[in-house]
């Protein structure tokens, strides 16, 4: 259904993308800021000329390379930036179906759904940041878009409210059959927005694949940065990387270590850890399970996993 | 909710600066109100009544409205879309344009005035080829309406430029990805959302047209508007007998201004 693959010229590098998504699937783009994500949605939606390459979008093309192509009004896309882009001396209503030849009773069902119903005749002034953020994909549904294209919707909105503003947008998204592609920084909210990542660095997709699997194959360091992976131990020919949430206290694990506690602090129902291994690699901040903090100083025994393993020489610190 | 407005507001009367502060406030409005205060201080109604009842007396504030409301509309047409352009950044060399427009602000109206003469007389190209259409540039209303605009024109473009630039270009974005077109995007979003500031600016630009002096002076002595006939009056009959016509002046060209002001600064306030 979208079928893109294409270039586009920046002024500090080539930010390049292939992408394919089937109707109604999703996919999450995740890269630190600055790594080209919101030039890939400005693309989609027919802001910034393509250098190479095209895009199609249920069989029609939206952009070619060296062509103005099809104009935003009329590519079906739907965007959500940071901002909301609210149109702020209309009635949230009146934003809700703005789009010409717009339903009301669509737009009010997209607005019940999405928690609206009662604040339709306020102005965006009036609402919270997350209600805002609730009225643009409201918005963007009603207009009848076919591809949803989400800019760190969930930003600036606390954990609690983006999971359940989240869980109401994939309930729509699955009942309009829309394909949709989120970006964001955030791991955590990349993998309960789709199953499909793309993991980017400075324009390039590094990877893509089920996020899950992702997650414990990646295939370079770079990707097992981005996803989180913090420390790294050299054995042999052998690094092996280590992701924080992998560590365990003395199990049945691979690789077993004396570890020394060099920091720790509440976080949630768990605590932050940060030890050192001895010969001084540092094995970032860990996840664990206790009733009391740990003291400094405190030995450790704890075991990590063997993999994923790259060649020693493979860079780590940037 | 305290943020727009509906709670009470509260000047914080605390130390002696504050004190200074308001002083000099109150000073400065009572000084810029003061000619205003005068003229009506001045005035009987019996003076009033007699110089605006002889005959041929309200002709040049008729000449006044119908040359204005002509350079005015003719301002609009011309200068909203370059106003529009140019807070877009949609001209190459911008700033160019902006110098231009400039200009005739800071040029003294009697030199916009005398180079007229020399640009649109009818000795001049111009003034042939506007012979052809039965127009000449000296002493006709035509001429009237072509200093105004030289004089007025400049306030309502910068005016509504800084209108435009306020409109955040993200919006278009999103309305135009809304599937809307363009002029249905400028009529919904843009302008009434730059319409406060545009107020602001036509209600400038009208009062400038209608006090149009010193190009008036060289390029249009007549027909009389009202600018001339305070300046005539004066000079033939003394200051006393000129007051009448400056508060027909303030009273005609005066509450399209303040209406357009307190408008646009409560429409401001609802956003």
């Amino acid at each position: 259904m979208l079928d893109a693959d294409f270039e586009v010229s920046r002024r500090d590098f080539q930010v390049s993308v292939q992408l394919q998504l089937d109707k109604g699937a999703r996919i999450s783009l995740l890269g630190a800021s600055g790594a080209g994500k919101t030039t890939i949605l400005e693309a989609l939606a027919g802001f910034v000329p393509l250098a190479r390459g095209e895009i199609r979008l249920a069989g029609r093309l939206l952009s070619q390379a060296g062509g103005p192509g099809l104009g935003p009004r009329l590519r079906r896309v739907g965007l959500v930036s940071q901002g909301s882009a609210l149109f702020p001396h209309l009635t949230v209503m009146q934003n809700i179906c703005y789009a010409p030849g717009s339903d009301p009773d669509v737009g009010r069902a997209r607005a019940a759904s999405l928690g609206l119903q009662s604040m339709l005749d306020a102005r965006p002034k009036a609402l919270s940041e997350g209600e805002r953020r609730r009225v643009a994909l409201a918005r963007a549904l009603t207009a009848g878009c076919r591809l949803l294209c989400l800019d760190e919707p969930f930003s600036a909105l606390d954990r609690p409210l983006a999971e359940e503003l989240l869980g109401q947008l994939l309930a729509e998204l699955d009942e309009l059959s829309v394909a949709a592609i989120l970006v964001t920084h955030d791991l955590e909210e990349a993998q309960a927005f789709a199953n499909q990542m793309a993991v980017l660095r400075k324009g390039v997709i590094l990877q893509t694949g089920d996020s899950v699997k992702l997650l414990h194959q990646p295939e370079s360091t770079e990707v097992a940065r981005l996803l989180g992976y913090r420390g790294s131990l050299v054995r042999g020919e052998d690094r092996i990387v280590v992701h924080p949430d992998l560590v365990r206290v003395a199990g049945a694990e691979v690789l077993q270590l004396e570890a020394r506690v060099v920091g720790c602090r509440p976080a949630g129902a768990q605590f932050w850890v940060e030890m050192v291994v001895q010969g001084g690699d540092w094995l970032g901040r860990m996840a664990a399970r206790w009733v009391s903090p740990l003291q400094t100083g405190e030995l450790l025994s704890v075991s990590v996993p063997m993999t994923p393993k790259f060649p020693r020489e493979a860079p780590w610190n940037e | 909710m305290i943020s727009n407005g509906a709670g009470p507001r509260r000047v914080a009367l605390a130390g002696p600066g504050t004190v200074v502060a308001l002083a000099v406030a109150a000073v400065v409005w009572l000084a810029l109100l003061g000619p205003v205060l005068t003229l009506v201080s001045h005035l009987s109604w019996q003076s009033i009544s007699t110089a605006l009842t002889q005959p041929g007396a309200l002709q040049p504030l008729g000449v006044s409205l119908e040359a204005s409301v002509i350079a005015v509309a003719v301002i609009v047409l011309a200068g909203t879309p370059l106003a529009y352009l140019l807070a877009r950044g949609r001209l190459p060399w911008g700033r160019v344009w902006e110098a231009g427009l400039l200009l005739p602000l800071l040029t003294p109206p009697l030199v916009v005035g005398l180079l007229l003469v020399f640009m649109i007389g009818p000795a001049t190209p111009i003034g042939s080829a506007l012979s052809h259409l039965r127009l000449t540039a000296a002493d006709t209303f035509f001429a009237l309406v072509v200093a105004e605009i030289y004089e007025a024109v400049p306030y309502y473009v910068l005016g509504a430029e800084a209108a435009f630039a306020a409109v955040d270009p993200e919006l278009e974005r999103a309305a135009s990805l809304l599937g809307d077109p363009a002029p249905r995007t400028w009529r919904r979003i843009t302008l009434p959302l730059a319409a406060p500031g545009l107020a602001s600016a036509l209600a400038v630009t009208w009062a400038r047209s209608m006090g149009a002096f010193g190009a008036v002076l060289i390029i249009a002595y007549h027909p009389f508007g009202l600018p001339m006939q305070i300046w005539t009056t004066l000079q033939e009959t003394g200051l006393n007998s000129a007051l009448p016509f400056a508060l027909v002046l303030l009273v005609v060209a005066l509450p399209l201004p303040l209406a357009a002001y307190i408008w646009s600064a409560r429409a401001r306030r609802r956003l």
